[in-house]
């Protein structure tokens, strides 16, 4: 028995997605908060907790009580977790959980979100790299882009595994492809392997489709215990099981690619599920890059060691597959924005609202992913009830 | 940062229409020299000499310098040098000078991290590296690049 039993994801919501200047990433998340909270059949009143983080492209001290102000709540708690990529949105469930347990507080608003688009207008963002632990080391030497980081291991794998540039472009085409799918996406044309292969060197190996977008959005979830959901009458998802890893912080520390903790955390999370991947109905990988979600199929097993680039390649991670990834487009194409969009979508389709994408009877979904530059893993698995 | 704080003009919240100037930077990064932990390193890369710390306690030799030892949280630590030789471990070409200009006249350029043959990883340049050739598993040694007010940054080339 774990406190995150006890609690449901009743509401979920994002803004539009795209290029918005002039808007605020509080007023974004703020938004997101609010509509997800109208998702959830709930008002202002019921809130009672906040739980958010403020994203790297413009970091904010106290950003949960910042959340608060803007939407005029006074909660008991305010909470901030940055843990890294989805790490960060599953910490705020454990943070609510306990919460919950602990009679602190009854229904959360998590708001997430950025302007990682307008806020350099503004001379107020900051570069990531000058975030991630690399001052001294690291960025004196040009590293100073979170794609640099994610490179260096595409190269390794490249190099021990033979994976091609073509299998990562699979990647991005699969990911437009949902995203085509999604009114709400950043980018919606679809594009083709040859589009992939001749688009512009970043990092090398990785090209510009291979790179996420940056986007403007806000995205929220709201969460409740399972006897409030109850009596709410609408779906919900429950946590089934939840596993992380952490093994450094800059890239130069990093282990070899089996060291990764991917598998770990994982492992962890079906352990304490009593599932394994293949229960999943649809996974969720935070791709920061395409290369992202070779690793991400790796750690979860749907493949052996290695083995990513030839599974990507294969097709089965479209729609209509026995386990697409990413239907909602992935950071690739539906928006970057912090991350917290893949946990929107797997309730989408464990609540039955994901529209064209949604998988059929969708039962248990999995939200997969790294922070930092491979540094920390998080894995959630969540069920549908209600 | 410099001048007093100023408001968001461009928040469309509070008032539309405006458009002040984009986000300044001025040179490249620097490390803290400052850093009573990791100044030695940095007086010795001055040197032209690589040192990385040693535990007193259980040998391990590590990176980035701290004031104890991650194996053994030991604060006896002495410094190493280093031969200077190593593998390339890992590395990508960069094309593109992010963010604002500061690396425009460096792109491309190679990082890599580098894998020194007493054990250590850490992040670098390869200097003038032949990209047709340049390959994981390469032969590295330690070549310095002065920047100035007393920083020179250990960098590596390829040796054949």
């Amino acid at each position: 028995m774990s406190v995150l039993d006890g609690i449901a994801i009743v509401g979920v919501a994002e803004t539009a997605i795209g290029k918005l200047p002039g808007r605020s990433a509080i007023s974004l998340q703020s938004d997101a908060g609010v509509a997800a909270v109208a998702a959830a059949g709930l008002d202002k009143g019921d809130i009672d907790g906040v739980f958010s983080f403020s994203g790297y492209s413009q970091s904010m001290m106290l950003h949960a009580a910042r959340v608060a102000e803007h939407l005029g709540l006074r909660p008991e708690l305010a909470v901030v977790t940055d843990v890294g990529g989805p790490g960060t949105h599953h910490t705020a469930l454990l943070n609510v959980a306990a919460a919950i347990d602990a009679g602190m507080c009854t229904t959360a608003l998590c708001a997430y979100g950025e302007n990682g688009i307008s806020i350099r207008r503004s001379g107020r963002g900051r570069a990531p790299g000058t975030l991630t632990g690399g001052e001294d080391f690291e960025a004196p030497y040009g590293q100073i882009a979170m794609i640099s980081g994610y490179a260096l291991f595409a190269q390794r794998h490249m190099h021990l595994h033979g994976t091609t540039s073509e299998q990562l472009g699979a990647v991005a085409v699969t990911s437009r492809y949902h995203a085509s799918l999604n009114d709400n996406a950043h980018k919606r044309e679809p594009i083709t392997l040859a589009a992939h292969q001749a688009s512009p060197m970043i990092s090398s190996p990785l090209r510009r489709l291979d790179c996420s977008l940056i986007s403007d959005a806000g995205g929220a979830f709201v969460v409740t215990s399972v006897d409030r959901a109850r009596s709410l009458g609408v779906r919900y998802a429950r946590v089934l099981g939840y596993g992380a890893a952490t093994t450094h912080h800059i890239g130069s520390q990093a282990p070899d690619l089996h060291e990764l903790g991917g598998p770990v955390a994982a492992a962890r999370a079906f352990d304490r599920s009593g599932l394994t991947a293949a229960d999943a109905d649809a996974v969720y990988i935070h791709d920061a890059c395409t290369f992202s979600v070779v690793a991400g199929v790796e750690a979860l097993g749907l493949c052996g060691e290695g083995e990513g680039g030839p599974y990507v390649e294969s097709g089965v991670l479209a729609l209509g597959s026995a386990c697409p990834v990413n239907l909602h487009g992935g950071m690739l194409s539906h928006g970057h924005a912090g991350g917290v969009f893949h946990l929107l979508d797997a309730v989408r389709q464990l609540q039955g609202t994901a529209g064209r994408r949604q998988v059929d009877g969708a039962e248990v979904m999995v939200v997969h992913g790294n922070g930092g530059v491979f540094s920390t893993f998080s894995t959630m698995i969540l069920g549908r009830d209600g | 940062m410099t001048g007093k704080p100023r408001p968001d003009l461009a928040d469309a919240a509070t008032a539309p229409g405006s458009d002040p100037a984009g986000t300044t930077m001025t040179g490249k990064p620097r490390p803290d020299l400052a850093d009573a932990a990791t100044a030695p390193y940095w007086e010795a890369t001055a040197r032209h000499e690589l040192v990385l710390p040693r535990c007193d306690g259980c040998g391990l030799v590590f990176f980035p310098p701290r004031d104890l030892c991650p194996g053994c949280w030991n604060r006896d630590l002495s410094w190493q040098p280093m031969s200077g030789g190593g593998t390339v471990w890992t590395f990508t070409e960069v094309h593109v000078a992010f963010y604002d200009d500061t690396w425009a006249d460096d792109v491309p350029y190679v990082v890599a991290v580098v894998e020194l043959d007493e054990g250590p990883r850490l992040l670098s340049n390869i200097v003038d590296p032949d990209m047709e050739r340049l390959s994981i598993g390469d032969r590295v040694e330690a070549t310095f690049e002065d920047r100035g007010e007393g920083l020179s940054l250990p960098m590596f080339r390829v040796v054949e």
